[in-house]
C-alpha cells in the first residue's frame, strides 16, 4: 500500500505505457516467429512434424494471453495463460531436442538449420526468452497494480497497433488450421507430404 | 487430432477478439488439454511414438 502512494499519477501512466509497449513487442516477435515458420513451410517445402505443430500451437497460446490484455484489460490470469503455454512450448521442444540430440541414421533434425541452430533448439531458446521477458517485465516494471486503472483505451496508438497485430495472429492461426487439415486430415500428421493433396 | 487442437486455438483467439472471454477460455482450456494429450500420444505411441533408447537404462 505504501508503494502505491509513492508513485505519482503521471509515473503510473508512463509505467502502464511501457508495460503495454513491452507486451506489444512480445506479440510482434511471436508473430514474426510464426510467419518465419510458415515461410519455411510454404517457400521451402519443409513440412512441420507433429511436435513442431504443437510448438506453433503453444506460441499462439502465449499470444492469446497477451492479446487478452489489450482486449479485456490487464489481468494476471492472462499472464498465467501465456506462462502455461510457454511451459508447454518448453516441454515439447526439450523433448524433441532430446530426441535428435544423439545422431542416428535416418533420424536427423527436422528441417534446415537457421543460423546454425535447428528448429526445436530455437524453440527452447524462444520459450526461455519468453520466461525471461516476463521475469524482467515483472521485476523492472513493478507489480502492475497501476494497470488496473490505466486502460489501453488511454493509449489509442498502442491500441491500434495491438488490434493490427491481433488480427495478423488470428489470420496466421486460421492459415495454420487449414494447413494442418490439408497436411494431416483428421488423422496422424506426417512430414512425407500433404495428405489431402495429390 | 491436430486439426482439433488448431480448431480450438483458432476459436479461442476469435472469441477472445470478439470479447466472449468465457467461451474463449473454455476453448483455450480444451486446446491445452488436447495438445497435452496429443503430445503424450506422440511420445508414447508404439506405432508413431518417438523413442529415445540412448537415455533408457
Amino acid at each position: 500500500m505504501a508503494r502505491k502512494s509513492l508513485i505519482s499519477a503521471s509515473a503510473q501512466k508512463t509505467l502502464a505505457q511501457l508495460n503495454y509497449i513491452y507486451l506489444l513487442l512480445m506479440m510482434l516477435v511471436i508473430a514474426c516467429i510464426l510467419t518465419a515458420a510458415m515461410t519455411l513451410q510454404y517457400r521451402y517445402g519443409e513440412l512441420p512434424c507433429p511436435l513442431c505443430l504443437l510448438q506453433r500451437v503453444a506460441l499462439f497460446g502465449v499470444a492469446f494471453g497477451i492479446m487478452q490484455n489489450f482486449r479485456q484489460g490487464f489481468s494476471y490470469q492472462n499472464t498465467g495463460f501465456s506462462l502455461m503455454f510457454t511451459i508447454l512450448l518448453l516441454v515439447v521442444s526439450i523433448r524433441q531436442t532430446l530426441l535428435d540430440i544423439y545422431p542416428r541414421p535416418g533420424h536427423d533434425y527436422i528441417g534446415s538449420a537457421v543460423f546454425g541452430i535447428h528448429m526445436p533448439v530455437w524453440s527452447i531458446l524462444i520459450a526461455a526468452t519468453i520466461l525471461i521477458a516476463y521475469a524482467l517485465k515483472m521485476s523492472v516494471l513493478g507489480g502492475d497494480e497501476y494497470l488496473e486503472k490505466a486502460n489501453i483505451g488511454k493509449f489509442p496508438v498502442l491500441r491500434r497497433i495491438a488490434d493490427i497485430l491481433s488480427v495478423i495472429l488470428i489470420a496466421l492461426c486460421v492459415v495454420n488450421l487449414v494447413s494442418a487439415f490439408v497436411q494431416c486430415g483428421f488423422g496422424q500428421c506426417h512430414t512425407s507430404g500433404y495428405k489431402l493433396l495429390p | 487430432m491436430m486439426v482439433a487442437v488448431f480448431l480450438a486455438m483458432t476459436a479461442a483467439l476469435i472469441f477472445g477478439w470478439l470479447g466472449r472471454r468465457d467461451i474463449a477460455i473454455a476453448c483455450l482450456a480444451a486446446c491445452f488439454v488436447l495438445a497435452v494429450w496429443l503430445f503424450l500420444f506422440e511420445i508414447y505411441s508404439p506405432d508413431y511414438g518417438f523413442r529415445m533408447p540412448w537415455i533408457r537404462t
